[in-house]
C-alpha cells in the first residue's frame, strides 16, 4: 500500500458541504444504503473508464468501509446517523472518502470487525488513511489509481 | 444551501446526491433515484416514472444550477419526494417548461403526483416533484 499523495487536498470537514467534488452522498447509515453507495461509486469509476477489475476493486472497498459505518458508527444510538460519501477523481487517482459523525472506525487490523475489514481496503487500494477523534466520527479517505496511466472522464 | 425540513440531513430518511455538473450527473441521479423508488415500494411503473423524471431533471438542470447538481430525495410509503435545488431564479419553471413536448405538455407534470417550486431568499429556487402510487 503506498502512501497518498501529499497534495491529495483534504476532504470537507466533517458536517460541511462539498463544493467542488465530482459526487457527494448523504444518507443515513442503514445496511440499505450500502448498496446505493456501492453502485454510485461503481457508476463515476465506470465514467471514468478505469479498468474492469479496479472498478471492481472500488466497489468491494467502498461496500466494506460503509459496512463498518453502518455496524460500528453508531452502535448504541437510538437512530443510525449520517453516513457522507465523496468521490472524485483527483489527478490519476480516483479518490473516495467515507465519514460518519459517530464513534467511529477501528482502525485495528486485529479487531474483529465485520467481513475483512480495513486489511481488505488495505489491499483493493493504492493508498488509504483514517482520522477519527472521540466526538468527531471517523474518515476514511482511499484512492485507487489505475496501473500506469490516468483515466480519462467523458 | 438551506434546508427546510426540520431533522438534520441523513438522519431520518432522507438522502442528498450532489453532483458536479457534468456528464455523470445522469447515471448517478437515475441510480439513486431508481433504488429509492423501489425501497418505496413504487410498482415497476412508477419507478420508471421517477427515473424517467431524474434523467430530465439530469439533463436539464444543469444549466440553472452553480457547479453542481443537488437533490435532496425522500421516500416514503409508495411515494418518492425529490427536492431539486438549489436552482437559479426562474430556472424551475424554465426546467418545467423545456421538458415540454408538442401537444404533451411538460413531461414532469405529466409524471409526477405533485410539484411545487419553492424560493427560499433571492435566486434560490428548489423544485420539488412527488412520484407515488395510489394503489
Amino acid at each position: 500500500m503506498d502512501h497518498l499523495p501529499a497534495s491529495t487536498p483534504s476532504a470537507p470537514p466533517l458536517g460541511e458541504r462539498a463544493q467542488d467534488c465530482d459526487i457527494r452522498l448523504t444518507m443515513p447509515a442503514r445496511a440499505e444504503n450500502v448498496a446505493m453507495i456501492r453502485h454510485v461509486c461503481g457508476a463515476l469509476a465506470e465514467g471514468l473508464h478505469m479498468p474492469t477489475e479496479l472498478v471492481a476493486d472500488v466497489r468491494l472497498a467502498v461496500t466494506e468501509a460503509c459496512t463498518n459505518v453502518v455496524r460500528h458508527a453508531y452502535a448504541g444510538a437510538e437512530a443510525a446517523g449520517p453516513i457522507d460519501v465523496i468521490a472524485e477523481p483527483l489527478g490519476g487517482c480516483l479518490t473516495v472518502v467515507v465519514s460518519d459523525r459517530g464513534c467511529g472506525i477501528d482502525a485495528g487490523p486485529e479487531s474483529e470487525g465485520p467481513g475483512l475489514g480495513l486489511p481488505l481496503i488495505a489491499a483493493l487500494s493504492h493508498g488509504f488513511e483514517i482520522e477519527h477523534g472521540p466526538q468527531q466520527g471517523s474518515r476514511l479517505r482511499m484512492s485507487f489509481r489505475p496501473h500506469g496511466g490516468r483515466f480519462l472522464a467523458g | 444551501m438551506s434546508d427546510t425540513t426540520a431533522h438534520p440531513l441523513g438522519t431520518d430518511g432522507d438522502t442528498q446526491v450532489a453532483v458536479a455538473i457534468g456528464p455523470l450527473v445522469g447515471p448517478v441521479l437515475r441510480r439513486v433515484v431508481g433504488m429509492l423508488a423501489a425501497r418505496a415500494d413504487l410498482p415497476l411503473d412508477r419507478l420508471d416514472d421517477a427515473v424517467l423524471v431524474a434523467d430530465i431533471v439530469a439533463s436539464r438542470a444543469l444549466a440553472y444550477a452553480a457547479e453542481s447538481v443537488r437533490v435532496r430525495l425522500t421516500p416514503g410509503e409508495r411515494t418518492l419526494w425529490m427536492r431539486v435545488g438549489p436552482l437559479r431564479a426562474g430556472g424551475a419553471e424554465a426546467l418545467l417548461g423545456e421538458a415540454a413536448g408538442p401537444e404533451v405538455g411538460s413531461v414532469i407534470l405529466k409524471l409526477a403526483d405533485e410539484v411545487h417550486v419553492d424560493t427560499e431568499g433571492p435566486g434560490s429556487e428548489f423544485l420539488r416533484v412527488c412520484v407515488a402510487y395510489a394503489g
